[in-house]
């Protein structure tokens, strides 16, 4: 015995599901096409040109000064003040994504002939959802440490992440590339013409010219203050201020003499025997490293001593630290990022495959066609 | 003074753009290993130059835009030799002589001074990001004059559509590459693999175009004109990502 209670709602359903079919085939028609991926290969372009031309992720205050304020408005509301992180933006990028994969589903074959291909397109899947677990479940943050002190905890996103450790900065040093053009020039007598320049590297000694006379840099001074009641002379601050070096003069019969010259102010006058004087042309100075010496802490134990400096960061337990900022008034501070990003590896075996799939693409499967032809 | 190198390669790619001019103008009245050895000579002196900074410098001589522009040249020479030898397309060879030339001659107006690196800049990565970005950059533009040829030619354009795609999945890979070593790079130095700078994106921009180039080729076959017209605007989209980057906007690749 047939019930019919059972029969009779089958054959819509398969109605539905066949329409449903229909449906889906289209979409999946519309989803595996190229002509989606190169419509959106140009878009994605043309949207990230936008955020060349607008730059992104100013204070409010720049962007008033430069579109007005209901320009201002209509960027910041459509998102053009941060294109790369935009509704809109994500979206063509998820499209992106949902493209590639139907049509890695529905083009590709396992074929060995189409292995570059097939490789070369895993790879920029690879790459996004590297971005997106990094975008998910990564941190970053920044850490302000004074000389001598610790932090064990960053803010991200609003939120306090501690370390699990502390990081002490013991010491913090900068140094800088002196130009060139920078040399205290030596003057005889009313000549007009410099008779030596003489390189101010600190500890540097040089003659003067042939006149018997030694000069020694013995010191260097970015912004020269001398403390009036102890006489104490010191750097204000590591910006170049009132740059100034300290000499020492060497006498052929061994005499030796001390004296300070200042960049700013060539006119100061001092007393200097054999008729000589001196002229501090300084130059702008350039950085040349920046160095926090660090030591990692965890459950009171001293773990690890380590220059962080540009190019050279610190890595512990996830956690890696850049130097990424300092302080430019007294150097006792040091800016550090702070990066845990478990998508990396995923990104770089996704850099890795689109080189390989690119060059089995283009070098080895047609040189395999070629000798099997 | 090691700077007549550059002098003497200059006078050498002049020459060899000239001779390719002549062989193309009168046929078989000029040898053509005459130019292939010009353009060879020019690249010898290149390499020279180049050993002599890195030397004089102590550090490679890849960190502004006159040391860039030297290394542009120098690779759209070797780039020549390759398809000169392999293809001997005379116009292609004229044109790319050209471009070298002005290249070397862009170079000689900008600041030659020799200065220290920029504590970003102090990293193995330097040479390997450089030179896989001017190999790229250098097939493109022999891609973009095969192309433009296309667009102006009757004769022999399957030829020189095939050349194209060549050195453009050529450049293409190159291109990858040298974003690839910049992101790696990036994330050495300040923990981020990609942070939408100016720089990155417009290489970025760049490559989506060449991917355009070989999707429409792949799929759609796109040949000849239609594919040479995506070449013209993949290479003014790498013009833009070397110079209009660094003179029109500002970013963290502020250097080169």
């Amino acid at each position: 015995m047939t019930n019919p209670l059972k029969k009779s709602p089958i054959p819509g359903l398969n109605r539905k599901k066949w329409a449903m079919s229909v449906k889906q085939n289209k979409i999946w028609k519309f989803l595996s096409s190229v002509k989606l991926a190169i419509s959106l290969f140009a878009i994605i372009a043309l949207l990230s040109l936008i955020g060349t031309f607008i730059p992104q992720n100013e204070d409010p205050s720049f962007y008033i000064s430069r579109y007005g304020d209901s320009g201002y408005r209509a960027l910041s509301n459509t998102g053009l003040t941060d294109v790369y992180s935009s509704w809109w933006f994500i979206l063509f990028l998820a499209l992106f994504s949902i493209n590639l994969t139907v049509c890695l589903l529905s083009r590709f074959s396992l074929k060995s002939r189409s292995m570059g291909t097939l490789i070369s397109h895993i790879s920029i899947l690879l790459i996004l959802a590297g971005a997106l677990i990094g975008m998910l479940y990564g941190q970053k943050g920044y850490v302000k440490i004074e000389k001598g002190e610790e932090v064990n905890s960053f803010i991200d996103r609003e939120k306090q992440i501690n370390l699990g450790f502390s990081l002490r900065l013991d010491d913090f040093i900068y140094s800088e590339n002196i130009d060139p053009r920078e040399k205290l020039l030596v003057y005889s007598g009313n000549g007009q013409e410099p008779i030596a320049g003489i390189p101010t590297e600190v500890g540097a000694e040089s003659d003067i010219a042939d006149t018997g006379y030694k000069v020694k840099i013995l010191r260097y001074l970015p912004d020269f203050a001398m403390d009036m009641s102890t006489k104490e002379v010191a750097s204000r601050s590591a910006k170049a201020n009132n740059p100034a070096i300290e000499v020492e003069l060497k006498g052929k019969d061994g005499a030796q003499q001390r004296f300070w010259v200042f960049a700013r102010f060539p006119d100061i006058h001092q007393k200097i025997t054999g008729n000589l004087s001196f002229v501090y042309q300084w130059a702008n100075r350039q950085p040349k490293d920046f160095v926090s010496k660090v030591t990692v802490i965890k459950d009171g134990k001293e773990m690890l001593n380590q220059d962080i400096r540009v190019n050279f960061p610190l890595g512990f337990t996830g956690y890696t630290f850049f130097q990424s900022s300092y302080d430019e008034e007294h150097l006792n501070w040091t800016g550090l990022k702070v990066v845990k990003d478990p998508g990396v590896g995923v990104v770089y075996l996704g850099f890795g495959l689109l080189i390989l799939g690119l060059s089995i693409r283009f070098y080895i499967s047609p040189f395999i066609r070629a000798s099997q032809k | 003074m090691y700077s007549m190198y550059i002098n003497i390669a200059f006078a050498a790619y002049f020459l060899a753009m000239v001779f390719y001019f002549m062989e193309l103008f009168f046929r078989n009245k000029f040898p053509p290993f005459l130019a292939q050895l010009f353009i060879s000579s020019g690249i010898i002196s290149l390499t020279v130059y180049i050993a002599m900074r890195w030397r004089i410098a102590g550090r490679p001589p890849l960190s502004n835009m006159f040391e860039s522009m030297v290394i542009f040249a120098w690779m759209i020479g070797l780039v020549l030799l390759f398809i000169d030898l392999r293809y001997k397309i005379k116009i292609v060879s004229s044109l790319t002589a050209l471009l070298g030339l002005l290249a070397l001659g862009y170079a000689s107006f900008l600041d030659k001074e020799i200065t220290p690196l920029l504590p970003a800049l102090k990293s193995n990565w330097l040479t390997i990001h450089v030179l896989t970005c001017f190999i790229g950059y250098s097939a493109l533009t022999a891609g973009f004059v095969s192309s433009v040829v296309i667009l102006f030619k009757k004769k022999e354009v399957g030829k020189l559509d095939a050349i194209s795609h060549k050195i453009i999945a050529f450049g293409f890979l190159f291109l990858a590459l040298g974003i690839i070593t910049g992101a790696v790079w990036a994330n050495s130095a300040w923990g981020s693999y990609w942070s939408w700078d100016p720089k990155e994106t417009w290489s970025l921009i760049t490559w989506f175009i060449y991917a355009i180039y070989l999707h429409t080729r792949f799929t759609k076959g796109w040949k000849e004109k239609k594919a040479a017209w995506l070449a013209v605007i993949g290479f003014l989209a790498m013009l833009f990502t070397y110079f209009g980057v660094n003179y029109l906007l500002s970013g963290l690749h502020s250097y080169g």
